[in-house]
């Protein structure tokens, strides 16, 4: 028994992959446990309008964070900034009671903005009654259901796993068997075989998404009201994104098991620092620049928006356009990769050897 | 028109695996690289028929069109059935509905697989599989057909069989290319090439390779091992000498094929 | 002779299955018996057998006299197709392994591998895996070893070492049961068992094996025509070369050439061993 217990040592500090998932797995979940997963949010950007809107912005302490005051604003410009997401609480003076309206897709900024108002009209009492009534209101998710701001996430994530550890499981498989070899021999181009591989997963996923989304519509009343068209985009570009991460990762692994290792390195991370469960606002400011590297975090963003705010493609255009980005860079890396397999002497033609000879039929 | 390779060099960084070799396929004839794991033999196949990129001398192949190739793993699809996996490679080459039907037919019916047609390419037995990869490669009619190790660990029954087919490609004019590691089936070849640590160490038709042995081949009986360069043959001990020089106790043999390939890796070890 | 593993009329039946039938097989001390058949005949059954793996339905085995159990098993050396060999671990440490297993004190790497202690199995050629594979079974000095197709994918220098190191060990009294595809390796077997469907076919030497078997050898200016003319009438033709083998006799076949308007020398020659075996096979297994 000690022989097998020494072998077994032997063996496991010489395989890196398993040895770096031991430690950077421990590590990122501390990571993200401590520093970002936290539902509080401590700054709530936000927005105030109306003839008073000065006088209203100074009494405005933590944790809202007072980005705009615009005193010419009303409550059409308010719900203008909510829609893009450029603030998640507007605050409309001038009229009585004053009203905040709130981005209920932001569910726990909108928590932590009742509470805090709540502190202000209970501390206002006690010093004798300053502060005009505020009468909130939440918009787009009035009942502030946590269903309503996962589903459209959840989208993202079925996209994820069908694109990256589906898509790259699938390649893998046919190295594995050695018939990719031949592919390159056949008379095939390297766009014939990585479209058509790509393909199907592209169809399967899209067909996901679509039940997924009328499954959330029905069994959850989520609503849909932005566009459809803005809503494809998005889906489209980020499933880009996805099966570009596929097909290269089944350029460097060699069998399935590497495989599914590095896509769950890719996948987990941004199931749980994409602002997905945790408010990307609330994550400590050191580590929040990982959920902007990560593309599930933008298909979030244009998900909730289109479904539940009608955000129009005018507001998205930072995230579509960060995803664009994102599936240029990661295709264009993962093609050239993957011809590199499928036909490693078709770029040095005429250079030395390959004569070719018409085929005599 | 031969096909093949000439001074063929293929390095992967500091490694070459192919060495200046040269090879030449003819149509209507069956040439058979010879050689152990690491020869080379691989790697030469895939150079000729473009799968590396060489690093010194010439290829000549047909068009994508007119190649077949079967790699030494297999080659077919193991969760698609018989008739599936043919009908993937017509549609690749451009076989039309009519002719790849009578053609699947033909070969079905030669390999004899016209009853297992629907059974998925992961269920059929080893022999079976590489039956089916050589037909998958058939299919379309190829003027230059590639084998690597396909009769590697198949039983000798399947192994014969496969032959058959090979051989009836060669005799309807196709140019076949064979590794293997098989010493005995370089006899199957008209041309034969040996190969050992990405060098020639023979090459032609079997009878001029033994006719090329240099020095005389003897016998010796009994379990010490004789002076010289030797080695086992079941309970007795071939012996070479270079000239003239068998040790005292070995009986002169005219040399075997199996002889001339051992004498051929001997003299290319000393050299280097 | 002393057997060192018999089977005796040993059966193994799966369910309505019988993979292994009525079988009877000796290794003798200094022995090197080869065990050839096609793939599912039921070779690695009965090795399975001979190793103390199953148990026979009907019939007996005996291993070094006695019933196969794990006392027996340590006198045995077993090398399957797959090597048994870490390909992360270092010569070294494959050997560590073993010997620590086997219980064995002290021991030296042999003379063949110890120049690559260091090395991991993974980086070695073939060859010296196989000889790593050989010398880490003979460590324990068994009585018996049982080698699946020792020499498989491996060069012919390489190969004639692993036969000197089996042949060696066979000199000083181990039994050896070799399982092979491969006609030369068969052929430096001291004797043959033919198996097919579970049965044993044939069993003997060489030269029994073969028997009187004779086929027709047709040497002739147009290979191919006749291939084409012969193998449309059925017959299975073995090209070596621009040679043709078929079985059948001389004058059967020249009708067929006369036939077709071919010319042709023809004339019967003994059958080798691959031509012996695929008509043992074919005829126990009529399809």
């Amino acid at each position: 028994m000690r022989a097998m217990v020494i072998k077994e040592f032997r063996q496991l500090l010489r395989d890196k992959r398993t040895l770096g998932l031991l430690v950077g797995l421990p590590v990122i979940l501390l990571v993200v446990f401590g520093y970002a997963a936290n539902f509080n949010v401590s700054k709530i950007p936000t927005v105030v309008v109306g003839p008073e809107a000065a006088e209203s912005a100074a009494q405005l302490h933590a944790p809202f964070d007072v980005t705009e005051v615009d005193p010419v604003g009303n409550r059409a410009t308010v719900e203008s900034r909510l829609q893009d997401g450029k603030a998640a609480v507007g605050i409309v003076t001038g009229q009585n009671p004053v009203t905040a309206l709130m981005d209920g897709t932001q569910l726990f900024a909108v928590q932590a903005a009742k509470g805090a108002f709540a502190r202000m009209a209970q501390a206002d009492v006690a010093t004798g009654g300053k502060i005009p009534v505020i009468a909130p209101e939440v918009l787009y998710n009035p009942d502030l259901k946590t269903s309503w701001i996962m589903i459209p996430g959840l989208t993202g994530l079925i996209l994820l796993f069908i694109g990256t550890l589906i898509t790259s499981l699938g390649i893998v498989r046919e190295r594995q068997a050695g018939t990719i070899e031949q592919l390159a021999v056949m008379p095939f181009r390297p766009w014939d075989v990585i479209f058509g591989k790509i393909l199907p997963y592209l169809l399967l996923a899209s067909l996901d998404l679509i039940a997924i989304v009328l499954l959330g519509m029905g069994l959850f009343g989520v609503p849909f009201v932005g566009s459809v068209v803005t809503f494809g985009i998005g889906a489209l570009l980020f499933l880009l994104v996805t099966l570009g991460m596929g097909v290269l990762i089944s350029t460097v692994s060699q069998n399935q098991g590497q495989a599914i290792q590095l896509a769950i390195m890719f996948v987990v991370p941004q199931i749980l620092l994409s602002g997905l469960i945790f408010p990307v606002g609330a994550m400590a400011a050191g580590v929040r620049w990982i959920a902007y590297v990560l593309p599930l975090t933008y298909f979030v963003d244009i998900s909730r928006g289109v479904m539940l705010k009608a955000e129009p493609i005018a507001g998205l255009w930072v995230p579509l356009v960060v995803l664009l980005g994102m599936a240029g860079a990661v295709l264009g890396l993962a093609v050239l990769r993957f011809r590199r397999d499928l036909a490693p002497s078709a770029r040095h033609r005429g250079e030395d050897d390959f004569e070719p000879v018409a085929a005599a039929a | 028109m031969t096909w093949g390779l000439e001074g063929g060099t293929v390095t992967f960084g500091a490694k070459t695996a192919v060495d200046d070799v040269t090879l030449q396929v003819t149509p209507g004839s069956v040439t058979v690289v010879v050689g152990g794991d690491g020869a080379g033999k691989s790697t030469l196949l895939r150079a000729l028929v473009g799968l590396v990129r060489l690093s010194g001398g010439r290829a000549q192949r047909p068009g994508k069109q007119a190649i077949g190739y079967i790699p030494a793993t297999a080659g077919l699809y193991v969760d698609l059935t018989v008739e599936e996996n043919l009908a993937f490679v017509a549609r690749a080459y451009g076989v039309s509905g009519s002719d790849c039907r009578t053609r699947s037919e033909e070969l079905l019916e030669r390999i004899g697989l016209t009853e297992t047609r629907s059974r998925l390419g992961g269920q059929l037995s080893g022999g079976m599989q590489r039956k089916l990869a050589v037909a998958m490669a058939l299919l379309h009619r190829p003027e230059l057909l590639v084998l690597d190790e396909p009769t590697t660990g198949v039983d000798p029954v399947s192994r014969a069989e496969l032959w058959r087919l090979l051989s009836g490609a060669a005799a309807e004019g196709t140019g076949v290319v064979v590794a293997t590691t098989y010493v005995d089936e370089a006899n199957r070849g008209s041309t034969v090439l040996l190969m050992d640590q990405g060098k020639t160490i023979a090459a032609g038709s079997p009878s001029d390779i033994i006719g090329a042995v240099p020095g005389t081949m003897g016998v010796v009986r009994g379990s010490d091992r004789p002076p010289g360069q030797s080695w086992r043959w079941g309970t007795s001990w071939r012996v070479w000498a270079p000239a003239d020089d068998l040790p005292d106790g070995a009986e002169p043999v005219a040399p075997t094929f199996a002889d001339a390939v051992m004498v051929a890796a001997l003299a290319s070890q000393q050299v280097v | 002779m002393q057997y060192l593993v018999g089977a005796r009329s040993a059966t193994i039946r799966f369910g309505d299955f019988t993979a292994v039938d009525r079988v009877d097989l000796e290794v003798g001390s200094g022995e090197v018996v080869g065990l050839l058949g096609a793939n599912g005949a039921g070779k690695t059954t009965l090795i399975r057998m001979l190793l103390g793996l199953l148990i026979p339905t009907r019939g007996s085995v005996s291993l070094f006299g006695g019933r196969p159990s794990r006392a027996t098993r340590r006198r045995l050396g077993y090398v399957p197709q797959s090597l048994g060999l870490y390909d992360d671990l270092t010569v070294g440490e494959n050997w560590a392994f073993t010997t620590a297993a086997f219980g064995i004190a002290e021991s030296t790497l042999p003379e063949s591998v110890a120049g690559y202690r260091h090395e991991l199995v993974g980086d070695l050629s073939l060859g010296l895996k196989r000889r790593l594979a050989f010398a880490v079974a003979f460590s324990h000095d068994p009585g018996l070893l049982v080698l699946d197709e020792p020499t498989s994918g491996v060069g012919p220098l390489s190969s004639s070492h692993l036969w000197e190191d089996i042949r060696a060990s066979a000199e000083r009294g181990t039994g050896v049961l070799v399982t092979t595809h491969n006609m030369e390796e068969a052929e430096q077997c001291d004797r043959l068992v033919v198996m097919a469907e579970g049965r044993v076919v044939a069993a003997g030497t060489l030269g029994q094996v073969i028997g009187d078997r004779h086929v027709v050898q047709v040497d002739c200016a147009d290979w191919r025509g006749v291939f084409a003319a012969l193998d449309g009438d059925g017959l299975i033709v073995q090209v070596h070369g621009s040679r043709l083998r078929v079985p059948g006799t001389p004058e059967h076949v020249a009708g067929l050439l006369h036939r077709h308007d071919l010319g042709g020398d023809v004339s019967a020659v003994p059958a080798n061993l691959e031509e012996a075996f695929v008509d043992i096979v074919t005829k126990a297994s009529p399809r």
